[in-house]
């Protein structure tokens, strides 16, 4: 018989499938935060692969611009997008970075906002009430653009130099 | 301080701590500073450990567990005692279990 052991564990490592967004509803539903870290491009400027994402539990309805973790109805995945329109009763999502607005959700399926972003140890936000522009913009498609134009902006200047 | 572990108390686990079994591994993240934490907490238990896992009801005493570990595993129930009462120890310490009894 090998000792009994309690083992820290990394947990990118560790967490296949739904088993992430299955953990965080839990510890959701006591009430708590989750602080854990974000994969994908679908958010990003405001939200890079490798961020640190800190989900608070609902305590009001969200607001247009807030970034929330929600299940997707399609796929049951965990998705963290930005709730870009309410009509009603349902909360349209939609990635800054991605082409689609999701279907709207009833807020049940809503987990969480994310209050929280860190990036190489440091805490990046949106100024206050940013995020309804933000929501705006990407909602029309606007921001993709903008982000785009800024980014060949700036690797034509990185050129120049 | 470690606080000891007593042999003929009962032990479960904590408010502060969610618990899942994933794919015959379990996951343990305790809300450490009210927090879930999946970048900085998270632990599992080796085979022995989620065998003594599975019997922290917060029923069955310490002396309970290690007499039904002795039997399952056909080992001397001294080592395993000295086994139990170390994770028991670490699990306290880290606040995923608690005295229930």
């Amino acid at each position: 018989m090998k000792a009994a052991r309690v083992v820290r564990t990394e947990a990118e490592f560790m967490l296949p499938g739904d088993a992430l967004s299955e953990l965080m509803r839990e510890v959701l539903a006591k009430g708590k935060p989750f602080r854990f870290k974000a994969r994908g491009l679908s958010m990003s400027p405001f939200i890079k692969d490798g961020d640190v994402l800190t989900v608070t539990p609902l305590a009001t309805a969200p607001r247009t611009g807030d970034v929330a973790a929600f299940l997707h109805p399609a796929t049951g995945r965990l998705v963290v997008h930005r709730l870009v329109r309410k009509r009603a009763g349902r909360y349209q999502f939609k990635g800054d970075n991605a082409d689609e607005v999701e279907c709207g959700l009833p807020i049940q399926r809503i987990l969480g906002l994310v209050t929280s972003i860190e990036r190489k140890g440091r805490e990046v936000s949106l100024p206050p009430r940013a995020g309804r522009a933000v929501a705006g913009l990407s909602r029309t498609g606007l921001l993709r653009k903008a982000v785009g134009a800024a980014r060949r902006a700036g690797i034509r200047r990185r050129g120049r130099a | 301080m470690a606080q000891r572990i007593d042999l003929d108390a009962a032990y479960g686990p904590s408010e502060d701590v969610v618990v899942r079994e994933v794919e015959s591994e379990l996951i343990i993240v305790p809300l450490v500073a009210g927090v879930g934490d999946l970048e900085d907490e998270l632990y599992t238990l080796n085979e022995t450990g989620r065998a003594v896992w599975r019997r922290l009801d917060g029923l069955r005493t310490v002396r309970a567990i290690v007499d039904e570990l002795a039997e399952e595993f056909e080992a001397p129930a001294g080592a395993i005692e000295a086994d139990v009462l170390g994770l028991l120890a670490e699990l306290e310490r880290r606040r995923i279990v608690a005295r229930k009894s």
